[in-house]
């Protein structure tokens, strides 16, 4: 008997530290959701005594926010680009080839993910002032692609391991060489992974602050340095609208990526791979 | 390539082939050739080197030694879309973004067959392996049989020299692969591909080859009809992959007339064997075939002096359907008899019997060196 009570409790314990774990993960942003939407001027006790888009308003008509917005898309843009290309290129012959320090390299390929954001970008800003790259873009986008290629060569990577060597044989022994069995077969088939790769990168891109801090110069910066620069100036809501709509993008990502490969997958494939 | 073949010249060509990996050798020194329109069978154990040996032929291993001809070619050096080779996968290898119809088109774009004429062969290929109709279908949307087919389909498309067969019929459970089976046979001989097998399984090789080839270790151990390889092995290892067999071993004996050797068992047991060899100084092996011998009424009476009788008690039957598997306790161990289940008695567990088997039942081998 004593022992069922001990199981039941050990559920009750359990849903009550899930609950817990979801207030504490949700009540910040819902807070910050309906103080976006706070008409007062000021910040006030919640909750709001009416409704209004005045912050949003004052975010769109701030040029200071929609040049770090616009600097963040074309970045993040650019990055994924290229990122999902040096991708695509090193997965596919990693997975090919067959060598000694195999696991070592892919290894090496994945420790942006391990080296604190904040090494990188100092460590980046160091190397390319001595290389003489001081353009602001340049500079972010280099930190920017050795941050979000992990997440495309991983991708791809469990695409590629996905796909039966069979089937290129298959092509090979049809009269396709190997360049045309790639196009044909290899790379349609790895495709959702290589979208799924990308848009972990893009969010990754549009969300990093730690590197992008270091690299930024006077007139280009990201949105999220730009937020995090505002807020120290003078702390208004029209940071909580911004966060408002960063955080609709990403929903508007995991959505796209839920309908394309399935979200569990996605994450799942997205660091580590059985 | 030569559009007119001879049909005297052989369609395959292997010399002295070896192919190693690492301090194994895969293929040893193999040598053999496949006439135009036959089909051969690679048979052996998983790890003898008969898909070593398939793949050396496709142009996915290249030969460390040696030299393979398709058609009166060379193949050194060639990618495996420089040959003419069409290669059924084990597990079909459809492509599965592409419907059938593409997929049976696949290799008629690459081999750059005329635009106009590829719809029609893409509709005669489906009529020969009787899917018409299924041109837009997904392989997802196909059963196992049905992949098969469209599988085969693909590699006849380009109407190759030499078509080969990955282990065809092992994915299919066991009705559909007696069906598919015949089929595939039927199909092969109508285009008259020649044609190469490669199987672990017995009755595959044993029901789609006109000669096998029998593999262990990398080498050929033995080639033959079906019915050479089983009812005259040559090999210990060959009597035992293939089918069931019941052992004697012994050394020395004496030759009679006839042509029949008697050899004393380890035993004791005096056993006619109708042989031209003489019997190895350092110990032989007898196989004999569980249905070639008969069980009778213990102390029944043979006129015939070669032949052998052993006494012994049934110890179990199993009810197989279309046979009865019996293990009979003898002096010489025990033995497994198969009879066709007939109707009327047969005898019962625990009966004393007399096992019956002529001298030509008895194959006398050399034990296989370890």
């Amino acid at each position: 008997m004593s022992g069922r009570l001990i199981d039941d409790a050990m559920w009750l314990a359990g849903l009550i530290l899930i609950g817990t774990i979801l207030c504490f993960l949700l009540t910040p942003i819902a807070v910050t959701v309906v103080m976006a939407f706070d008409s007062r001027a000021y910040l006030g006790p919640l909750p709001p005594p009416s409704l209004s888009l005045r912050w949003f308003q004052q975010f769109f008509s701030d040029d200071y926010f929609l040049r770090g917005l616009s600097t963040s898309l074309k970045l993040a843009t650019l990055a994924v680009a290229i990122s999902t290309a040096v991708g695509l290129a090193t997965a596919f012959v990693v997975e090919r080839a067959e060598f000694a320090g195999k696991q070592l390299l892919i290894s090496l390929f994945l420790s942006p993910l391990l080296v604190p954001p904040v090494v990188t970008g100092f460590a980046l800003l160091l190397f390319l002032s001595h290389l003489g790259l001081i353009n602001g873009f340049a500079r972010l986008l280099c930190g920017h692609i050795i941050i979000t290629v992990p997440y495309t060569i991983r991708a791809t990577l469990t695409g590629l391991g996905g796909i039966d060597r069979a089937l290129t044989e298959a092509a090979l022994s049809l009269g396709a060489n190997e360049q045309a069995a790639f196009w044909d077969i290899t790379l349609p088939l790895a495709r959702t992974s290589i979208i799924s790769g990308a848009i972990f990168a893009f969010a990754v891109s549009m969300d990093d602050v730690a590197v992008s801090i270091m690299l930024t110069d006077a007139t280009t910066y990201t949105l999220p340095v730009a937020l995090i620069s505002s807020m120290r100036a003078n702390f208004d809501l029209s940071i909580a609208a911004a966060s408002v709509m960063l955080m609709l993008v990403t929903l508007g990502l995991i959505v796209a990526l839920e309908k394309s490969v399935g979200l569990n997958k996605a994450i799942g494939q997205g660091v580590f791979r059985s | 390539m030569t559009a007119m073949q001879d049909p005297a010249e052989p369609v395959v060509v292997f010399r002295n082939v070896s192919k190693r990996f690492g301090s194994t050798a895969a293929v040893d020194a193999m040598s053999f050739t496949v006439a135009a329109g036959e089909t051969l069978s690679l048979l052996g154990p998983s790890g003898c080197g008969k898909t070593t040996t398939l793949r050396l032929v496709a142009g996915f291993e290249q030969p460390d030694a040696g030299t393979i001809e398709i058609a009166g070619q060379a193949m050194t050096g060639r990618r495996p879309y420089e040959r003419n080779v069409g290669l059924l996968f084990q597990h079909y290898a459809l492509f599965p973004h592409m419907t059938v119809a593409e997929n049976i088109g696949y290799g008629l774009k690459h081999r750059r067959w005329p635009k106009a004429e590829v719809g029609d062969r893409i509709a005669e290929m489906l009529r020969l392996v009787r899917l018409e109709g299924f041109d837009a279908r997904k392989p997802n949307q196909l059963s196992g049989g049905q992949q098969q087919r469209v599988a085969l389909a693909r590699v006849l498309a380009t109407k190759p020299k030499l078509v080969l067969l990955d282990e065809p019929l092992s994915a299919l459970d066991a009705k559909l692969r007696e069906e598919l089976g015949l089929e595939l046979k039927q199909i092969l001989s109508t285009v008259g591909s020649t044609t190469i097998v490669v199987t672990h399984d017995q009755d595959e090789a044993m029901s789609l080859a006109d000669r096998i080839i029998v593999m262990n270790r990398g080498r050929i151990e033995q080639l033959g009809t079906p019915g050479e390889i089983y009812a005259q092995p040559r090999t210990e290892f060959v009597a035992s992959f293939i089918g069931r067999t019941n052992w004697f071993s012994g050394s020395g004996g004496t030759r009679l007339v006839n042509g029949v050797c008697r050899l004393m068992t380890d035993n004791g047991t005096a056993l006619n064997v109708k042989t031209i060899d003489i019997p190895p100084a350092g110990g032989w092996r007898v196989c004999v075939r569980p249905e070639r011998i008969a069980i009778m009424p213990p102390h029944t009476a043979t006129t015939d002096p070669d032949v052998n009788v052993l006494t012994g008690e049934v110890v179990s039957i199993v009810n197989m359907g279309a046979q009865l598997h019996f293990v009979c306790r003898t002096s010489e161990g025990r033995i497994t008899i198969i009879q066709p289940n007939r109707q009327g008695s047969h005898s019962k567990t625990g009966e004393a019997v007399s096992l019956q088997f002529g001298a030509d039942d008895c194959v006398l081998l050399a034990p296989d060196a370890q």
